[in-house]
């Protein structure tokens, strides 16, 4: 029994960043790259089934993306998942989550995965769709929010907890195989010590093209991309304004614009 | 008179067979005493191998004069030292004494017909004898009252890791075994003199005995008391065999019990000292390459030096007393960390086959084990491996069990996330390496960038004087006495990294060696003389640690840079202050480090009033953000150390400024000041602020102390 566990390098914005020249995304040289903070409590979540489990299970991470997301993917090893696959062609630049969603299918179907993890969102693009996508290409029910999961390998089903607005608990029994987007809080990841990253430096990571998914240059990418980015901008701040002077000047011209607001 | 007749006869009138029993006995003492050495010795060789091993003939001599002058053991308690020093000296002589018979008697008489053990030697042998037995007397009397009187708290076993009720929370057996101990070797004493006195009143009318009694002076006024009592020279033989048999037995058994008890200390202390490493916890130990994981699991994965640690302890209770951790309640006191790992050693370790791997686990929550609380209590301030008087080095155990628990993610989650902090982004802060060395905008000059240019000095900032806003002022105070004084210095920049000295504290090695690798590949790539450093956590790991991966530099603490400005006239003290001042010496820059006259010749040359509060120099009270604490927040309703601290400096009469030389200091102790109601009492200010005020004239940013 294998779990696939999808997960994404993201990437944070430095101090002081600046748009790129085409106004499309942020320079390169102002981006932190790291491993997304969803995937980690999908791959604990893996990671902890496999553990209690009384059959083998093997946990696989698989990543879209270039050379760079080898470094997540070496921590993702060093937290012990038991292979790493990397997909990559350069013709997948510009893929949408849809796309995304298209390869990562083809993967989980090469994989003969029983199970598909991946994170509730990732933290720079935010649209939340791609694990929904990776269902969608396998025709695998789904179900996304997951914070909590009873699921033994192999079972033909799953039960599980999905947070709802307002506070609300949904508990939800699922068919298996499917896909589920795991969400922050489900569990206590684990931590990757710097050793264990550096030994899992010696692990191999498997890399995947086009050609190995039964997938061509037309499947992927910008080009098929049914959405694309327009303009990234800072917006212009709201205004702000410094109350200077004594503590007690300083009050009254609070209370000053407080009464404003209220328009007393 | 023959002098040969002035002498002992040993065995006097005793039948051969009872001779034979004595032997008998003798040598089982005997056989008893190796096999216990034995198993003792299988099982330090059941640990790791130890870098202490070698240059064994200086190690020997740097023991023998610790053990003679009984340096150690006087600090911090002299009353103590001073009458284990007689007991000490009292049973070396009489072992010595007892050993001179058994030469003559037992080897050189039977074999080569020497004899040498009468006349004039015997007599001056019986004077030195009886002075000895006094010294173990009154010594053994002294320790007995110390123990049933003076209540002291660090004689106290009761553990602060665990609940009353819980398995040996105090300790009992160890007790016992201390009044047991005490008690036989002083019936030892006693029983030998009373032996002596009984057999002059019994050969009174031998004058070769009776004349000479006076060179047994103790011995002799015991007879005339006996005399004067009634006693005849009949009624003494008589009750000589007893007494006698009484005092042997008791004393073969004392031998056949030392590996078996804490009197093995005798050796086991004498060791540890003899394999003492001066740079324990200074200068943690490396993983090496090809060992698969890192640290402490098993009571196996110690060295065989550290297993004789455990053994060396005396429950003497300094480095429990002396423990910052203990002393606000935490759950850890080095004492009980080395006493718990010496009993779970014992139990795993002495019988000939080793129990499964898992029965060896040292960490888990059963009598004998390590609880992890107790482990992430520590600050790593040295304050336990400083005063031990024995060499027992607890840090490096410490910090080696906690390597495993981060291997193993049992830690804090936020210690987790700023772990993973540093790492990303090179600094505990999690602020962009760009934002460094943002505090130099501020100075109306510029500071040289070391990687571009050659330099005189780099200036290794460190993470809280280049980020924390409060100590931003000071690390700008400091670049403006460099500038001022005209030294050629420069900075890393962005390319600075942590130093790791706290990471490495962690028990993150990994994480370590990348942020020490790449502060060392970068310096190396600069032109430079040496380094300097306000914080005394980078000065360290650079000064003693980075030499371990290739880094071999030279640096100074400030305060040592900043004095030689002083005294060569580059920094004219254009005003003197007469502040009362105390000061704090930081860990990593005084035990650590031994940093303690710099600052203190600075605070004089400033015209400052130093007041010393009692745990001072090497007794130095940790402010409480050593060894990672700084990341985790302290347990709420105990105090911190900090506060522990302030009112140490609050009983200062008209104190004025408390005086700190290290950013995380500032930052605890300002805050500490806060949350313990001092403020507006005295004021906490880094050495510099001080400098820099009798430095530069009408400075905005001069300290000025409360009313
Ligand atoms: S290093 Fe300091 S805090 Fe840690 S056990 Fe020793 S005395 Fe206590
Ligand atoms: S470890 Fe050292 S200081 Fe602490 S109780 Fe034992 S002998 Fe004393």
């Amino acid at each position: 029994m294998k779990i696939m566990v999808a997960v994404k390098q993201v990437a944070a914005l430095d101090e002081d960043f600046k748009i790129r020249d085409d106004g499309l995304d942020v320079e390169e040289d102002f981006l932190l790259y790291d491993l997304n903070e969803w995937d980690d409590f999908s791959l604990e979540e893996a990671m902890k089934i496999k553990e209690s489990s009384d059959s083998p299970v093997e946990v696989v991470v698989v990543s879209v993306g270039p050379d760079r997301v080898d470094e997540s993917l070496r921590k993702c090893l060093a937290k012990g998942a038991d292979r790493a696959i990397r997909v990559w062609d350069d013709a997948m630049e510009g893929s949408d989550s849809i796309t995304v969603g298209r390869i990562l299918a083809a993967v989980a179907k090469k994989e003969d995965a029983g199970m598909v993890f991946a994170g509730v969102q990732s933290s720079d693009d935010a649209n939340a769709s791609t694990g929904i996508s990776t269902a969608a290409h396998l025709d695998w029910p789904h179900a996304a929010v997951v914070a909590g999961l009873t699921y033994s390998p192999g079972s033909a089903k799953a039960v599980l907890s999905r947070e709802l607005e307002g506070g609300l608990q949904q508990n939800v029994e699922i068919a298996c195989p499917s896909v589920l987007t795991i969400q922050l809080g489900i569990n206590k990841p684990r931590y990757a010590s710097l050793r264990g990253i550096k030994q899992a430096a010696a692990k191999p990571i498997e890399s995947l093209a086009l050609s190995d998914l039964g997938l061509t240059a037309a499947d992927v990418g910008a080009g098929r991309a049914l959405s694309r980015v327009r303009r990234m901008y800072v917006p212009a701040k709201g205004r702000a304004e410094m109350i200077e002077g004594t503590p007690a000047a300083q009050v009254a011209k609070l209370v000053e614009i407080i009464k404003e607001f209220r328009g007393a | 008179m023959d002098p040969r007749d002035i002498t002992r006869i040993l065995f006097e009138d005793f039948r051969p067979q009872t001779i034979y029993l004595f032997y008998a006995v003798g040598y089982a003492a005997i056989a008893v005493f190796l096999y216990g050495t034995y198993t003792q010795i299988r099982k330090y060789r059941r640990g790791k191998p130890d870098a202490a091993w070698g240059e064994l003939w200086a190690r020997f001599l740097d023991m023998a004069k610790t053990m003679f002058t009984h340096r150690t053991l006087k600090r911090r308690d002299p009353a103590a030292g001073r009458m284990h020093s007689v007991i000490f000296f009292g049973f070396v002589l009489l072992f010595i004494g007892t050993s001179t018979i058994t030469l003559e008697y037992d080897i050189l008489a039977p074999l080569l017909g020497v004899r040498f053990w009468y006349g004039d030697f015997y007599l001056l042998f019986s004077l030195v004898m009886d002075v000895a037995g006094v010294g173990l007397i009154v010594g053994l009397i002294y320790m007995m009252y110390r123990r049933k009187w003076l209540k002291l708290p660090k004689l106290n076993y009761a553990r602060p890791d665990r609940k009353p009720g819980d398995p040996d929370y105090d300790r009992t057996f160890y007790r016992r075994e201390d009044w047991a101990f005490l008690w036989t070797l002083i019936l030892i004493g006693i029983t030998g003199f009373v032996l002596e006195a009984v057999r002059l009143v019994w050969l009174a009318d031998r004058p070769a005995v009776w004349d000479f009694r006076w060179w047994s002076p103790v011995g002799a006024v015991l007879a005339h008391i006996m005399q004067v009592a009634g006693l005849t020279a009949e009624g003494a033989g008589a009750l000589r065999p007893a007494l006698w048999w009484f005092h042997g037995i008791l004393a073969l058994t004392f031998i056949a019990f030392i590996p078996f008890t804490k009197v093995k200390h005798i050796f086991t202390a004498a060791a540890s000292l003899m394999f003492r490493n001066p740079m324990a916890g200074r200068v943690l130990p490396r993983i090496p390459e090809e060992q698969e994981s890192a640290g402490f699991k098993t009571i196996t994965d110690f060295t065989w030096k550290q297993l004789l640690n455990l053994d060396a302890c005396t429950k003497c209770g300094r480095c429990h007393e002396a423990c910052p951790a203990n002393a606000i309640g935490a759950p850890l006191s080095p004492r009980d960390v080395i006493l718990s790992l010496r009993e779970f050693a014992n139990k795993t370790l002495n019988a000939s086959e080793l129990p499964s791997e898992a029965e060896l686990d040292v960490h888990g929550k059963g009598p004998d084990q390590i609880l992890q609380e107790t482990l992430w209590s520590c600050r790593t301030c040295l304050a336990c491996v400083e005063i031990c008087p024995v060499a027992v080095e607890h840090v490096p155990i410490i910090v080696q069990m906690r390597r495993k628990l981060v291997e193993e993610g049992e830690m804090e989650p936020i210690l987790q996330k700023t772990l993973q902090t540093i790492h990303k982004s090179g600094n505990s802060f999690g602020e962009s390496k760009r934002k460094r060395a943002a505090w130099t905008k501020a100075l109306p000059f510029q500071i040289k960038d070391a990687r571009k240019e050659p330099v005189d000095i780099v200036w290794f900032v460190g993470d809280y004087a280049s980020f924390d806003p409060r100590n931003q002022k000071v690390t700008q105070a400091f670049a403006r006495l460099m500038n001022k004084a005209g030294v050629d210095f420069g900075l890393l920049f962005e390319a600075e990294m942590n130093a790791g000295n706290d990471v490495r504290r962690v028990g993150e090695e990994g994480l370590y060696e990348v942020l020490a690798t790449s502060n060392i590949n970068t310096l190396k790539a600069c032109e430079f003389k040496s380094i300097v450093t306000t914080d005394p956590h980078s000065f360290n790991t650079i000064r003693n640690e980075y030499r371990h991966f290739d880094g071999d530099f030279e640096i100074q603490h400030y305060t040592t840079l900043v004095k030689k400005l002083i005294e060569d006239g580059r920094l004219k003290i254009k005003k003197k202050v007469n502040y009362r001042v105390t000061f704090h010496d930081p860990c990593h820059l005084g035990r650590y480090n031994k940093g303690y006259d710099a600052p203190r010749d600075i605070l004089n040359l400033l015209g400052c009033e130093l007041v010393e509060m009692a745990r001072n120099r090497d007794n130095s009270f940790c402010c409480g953000a050593g060894g990672g604490r700084i990341w985790i927040p302290d347990t709420p309703g105990l105090e911190k150390p900090s506060q522990n601290r302030m009112r140490e400096a609050g009983a200062i009469e008209g104190l004025q400024v408390f005086v700190v030389s290290c950013p995380k200091d500032l930052t605890m102790f300002e805050d500490a000041l806060k949350t313990s109601g001092f403020e507006g009492k005295f004021v906490v200010r880094e050495l510099i602020e001080l400098i820099n005020e009798c430095v530069e004239d009408g400075d905005p940013e001069a300290c000025a102390p409360a009313a």
